[in-house]
């Protein structure tokens, strides 16, 4: 393990020099690509990446250009944890062989799979899983922006009560989406992974910690990072922070670590709470709520996000 | 390091065992795999090797096959040996990773124990599994017995790995017939089997870290064309080539000699069984029982699936005047694989032979001398006549009235 | 870059990022000293994606940085702790910069794509 990158403020941090480069395809205001940089940017050790099929992937490899400057691999749409995982085993076996490249001789390289919440909640569940349970060293990130984006906004298990999506339509009958949530960080932490977290990139400082400690995690780790998505959150690209600042600071999102699948932690309370209907009124998405017929379900939503913040609290305190 | 294993110069193996100690000597750097009928030996008999000291690769025991092909792209792509094995469902279940190793060029070793598709449901051997991968862009080798099972998945490795073919290769055998018949099979030492096979030289690999590479780009009308007529060219051009050399290679280490189309008494054959399998030794011998009836009789048996042997076939089979080509999976709407391709090589030919087709051993059901007595004996009629005397596709072995078409 | 024919491609469609081995992991290497190949997306240009630009105004600018961590397009130049100027190569027009500058007057604000930098600034709005 070679030494942690020091970052004692964002001007310290702003001497990065980013492996992420720009002219990629990604959405202007995307928070899929803040997301990448905060990432690659907490280390100095080298980086070995996949990313599953989805937003990130099609926009960072359209040949002939690749907005990589690091080794990078996409196999499909449900696996870009097994390819990490496949790497992860060859420098394992090359490094007892004796027989690492040169270049990789006495570097500590670190393995990282992105994955949009498509790939990680719904079709690469069990791969993701496998891994898990195997125990590589790798870190998996979960660009959670809720939605099938890339192929144009359908819904995944990550879609969210109330939100219209093009296979969950709000329409003269329907609210939208009838699921809650799945709850990944849970489900990962119940793998007895050392170490899984949720991150907002506008809170880039809580990010980089808890990224930096995944890092330095021996073991799986898991990141479940939001991300919130112009497109089809349909919102301003330029109000991608603030409504990041939103989903934060209504706890929609809270930010929160699991260390060995016992013991959580919270790492951020807002000062000043606001009420879920604000996260809402910010999206397109979530417009038809605010309809009379529909206000219950934002009563809901508030008391729905009101119980888990109690709920993570009673953990928090219980050590657990 | 790994312990080495001391051998005896012929050893009772099946081919399972077979294929897991090519693998053994091969000094795989990762094996991700998942068991399935009739492969699973091969899958513990690696699980025995690495707890007993003799394997210090890295062994992933992944939670489907669809994984174990993932993972093993991932580590190939890392930059090292890569294997595993699979049958069937399993192999079913890879597919789509099957195509996205081949097109990002990773020579993977995937020996194959052919096993029928469901449904209905079955484990025996059949040869739908190896007919599935056949665009897949793998190179596709066929094995008929225990010792060509060891002796193939080696080369295999020295095929795929050379750096002017960087191709995955699946090494076939059947399902049962041979994977679980002990036979006696004569191995290389660890050290020679080693030494054969060869180091694997590392190209373009992700963990060359002053190198950055970027594998599975998206490549849309503008460059996918392209971009898989670069395969296929490569697979129609290199591969043969190659493949002549490392069974000549092999064939100066052990005697052992393997052509890329197998060829027996067709020096003066009228009549041909065309077949891949163990079905290939059954008809040769078959072949020699009809010889003595006064039927010209000869059996060839491709060893190289794909590519597909198009100039060795027509060359094979020039002379004859009624072929048989034999087919152990269910074509489901159309005449067989194997009859489709070697009518159309042999229509290039000045003399084009009556070609017939025979579907058979669907799910492990026998292949029995009187099934190949019966065909060759067709065969002879065909010749005679100079025209099919039978439909030109009939199913053989079957229970209920006789199907047959055209 | 050109159209290649079958025959000149690399097979496995694969890409690298550089032209040259790097002797250093690219995170030592600021972009103006790293050898990039022809395929890496830094020699690609979206600047036609914009209709509206940042123009950055130094004077106002306190270098805090925040434009810089939450710039989704590595459009923000900062060298040595100090923001320096906007990449307009990369930069799609988003306009996240100027909504998370927090100085006033803001030192970073939108423009029409056609208007010169220097009028930009000339009408720079006061402190509110």
């Amino acid at each position: 393990m070679s030494e942690m990158k020091k970052i004692k403020n964002l001007k310290e941090f702003s001497t990065s020099a980013d492996r992420f480069e720009g002219a990629n395809l990604l959405c202007p205001g995307c928070a899929h690509s803040i997301i990448v940089r905060e990432i690659l940017n907490a280390t100095n050790d080298p980086v070995v990446l996949s990313a599953s099929t989805g937003c990130l992937e099609v926009c960072t490899a359209v040949y002939p250009y690749t907005s990589w400057d690091a080794s990078w691999i996409h196999i499909g749409f449900e696996n870009s944890s097994t390819a990490i995982a496949g790497a992860e085993a060859m420098y394992k076996a090359l490094q007892r062989k004796n027989r690492l490249p040169d270049s990789c001789e006495g570097k500590s390289p670190k393995f990282i799979a992105f994955g949009g919440d498509g790939a990680t909640y719904d079709i690469g569940f069990q791969w993701i899983s496998g891994c898990f349970e195997r125990g590589h060293d790798m870190m998996y990130v979960c660009l959670d922006n809720e939605v099938y984006a890339n192929t144009g906004g359908q819904r995944s298990s990550a879609t969210p009560i109330g939100a219209s999506t093009t296979t969950s339509p709000a329409g003269r009958v329907s609210y939208g989406e009838k699921m809650n949530k799945k709850d990944m960080v849970q489900i990962m932490a119940a793998h007895g992974s050392p170490y899984v977290a949720q991150v907002a990139p506008n809170k880039w400082k809580d990010m980089i910690k808890k990224i930096q400690k995944g890092f330095s995690t021996k073991g799986p780790v898991y990141i479940n990072a939001m991300s919130a998505c112009t497109t089809e959150w349909k919102f301003a690209p330029d109000d991608t922070i603030a409504v990041s600042d939103l989903a934060t600071d209504s706890l929609v999102f809270p930010l929160y670590e699991i260390e060995n699948g016992t013991k959580l932690t919270i790492t951020y309370r807002p000062k000043n709470k606001i009420p879920v209907r604000d996260y809402l009124g910010a999206q397109g998405r979530f417009k038809h709520l605010f309809k009379p017929e529909y206000e219950y379900l934002i009563d809901e939503w508030q008391k729905r996000v009101d119980d888990y913040w109690e709920y993570l609290q009673r953990r928090e305190e219980a050590g657990v | 390091m790994a312990e080495k294993m001391e051998l005896n110069e012929v050893e009772v193996w099946d081919g399972n065992m077979a294929a897991s100690q090519a693998l053994r000597q091969a000094q795989v750097d990762v094996v991700a795999a998942y068991p399935i009928t009739p492969s699973t030996p091969i899958v513990q008999n690696y699980s025995s090797f690495l707890a007993n000291g003799y394997i210090d690769g890295e062994f992933v025991m992944v939670e489907s096959e669809h994984a174990a092909m993932s993972g093993c792209v991932g580590a190939a792509a890392a930059g090292g040996r890569v294997a595993t094995a699979t049958s069937s469902q399993g192999f079913a279940l890879m597919s789509e990773v099957l195509y996205q190793a081949s097109g990002m060029r990773l020579p993977i070793v995937l020996t194959v124990v052919n096993r029928a598709l469901a449904a209905p449901l079955n484990v025996n051997g059949d040869h739908s599994d190896m007919y599935l991968g056949r665009d897949s862009g793998w190179i596709q080798l066929d094995a008929f017995n225990c010792q060509q099972a060891y002796d193939l998945t080696l080369m295999a490795f020295r095929i795929g790995e050379d750096h002017s073919i960087r191709l995955p290769v699946m090494v076939h055998q059947d399902g049962f017939i041979t994977s679980h018949t002990a036979e006696n099979v004569k191995p290389l030492s660890d050290d020679e089997a080693y030494e054969f096979v060869g180091e694997y030289k590392p190209m373009n690999a992700m963990l060359d870290l002053a190198k950055p590479v970027t594998y599975g780009v998206q490549t849309e009308e503008d460059w996918h064309f392209e971009h898989k007529a670069r395969q296929h060219a490569d697979l129609m051009t290199k591969v043969f080539g190659k493949v002549e050399e490392v069974f000549d290679a092999f064939e100066k280490k052990t005697g052992r000699k393997y052509n890329i189309v197998e060829e027996y008494m067709m020096e003066d054959a009228e009549v041909a069984i065309v077949a891949l399998g163990t079905t290939v030794e059954t008809s040769e011998l078959v072949a020699k029982m009809m010889r003595e009836e006064g039927i010209k009789a000869g059996v060839v048996a491709p060893r190289l699936f794909r590519p597909w042997p198009f100039e060795q076939i027509r060359k094979a089979l020039a002379n004859v005047k009624a072929v048989a080509c034999l087919d152990r999976s269910s074509p489901n709407g159309a005449l067989g694989a194997l009859y489709n391709e070697v009518t159309a090589s042999l229509y290039q030919n000045d003399n084009r032979p009556v070609i017939t087709n025979y579907i058979y051993g669907l799910g492990g059901r026998d292949f029995t001398i009187d099934h190949a007595k019966e065909i060759f004996k067709e065969l002879d009629a065909n010749a005679k006549e100079g025209r099919p005397t039978t439909p030109l596709q009939q199913f053989v072995g079957l229970r209920g009235p006789k199907l047959s078409f055209y | 870059m050109k159209y290649l024919g079958w025959d000149e491609l690399l097979p496995g469609a694969i890409l690298f990022s550089f032209d040259e081995e790097m002797e250093k992991d690219a995170c030592e290497v600021l972009p103006e000293n790293r050898p990039y190949a022809e395929t890496n997306s830094h020699e690609a240009y979206v600047g036609d994606w914009r209709v509206l630009k940042p123009v950055y105004n130094r004077d106002l600018c306190i270098d805090c940085q925040f434009c810089w961590i939450y710039c989704p397009d590595v459009s923000i130049i900062s060298r040595d702790k100090k923001m320096i100027g906007v990449d307009y190569d990369h930069c799609k027009g988003c306009g996240i910069c100027v909504e998370v500058c927090p100085t006033n007057p803001k030192s970073l604000l939108m423009f029409d794509e056609h208007v010169e930098n220097e009028k930009a600034l000339a009408q720079w709005p006061e402190k509110e």
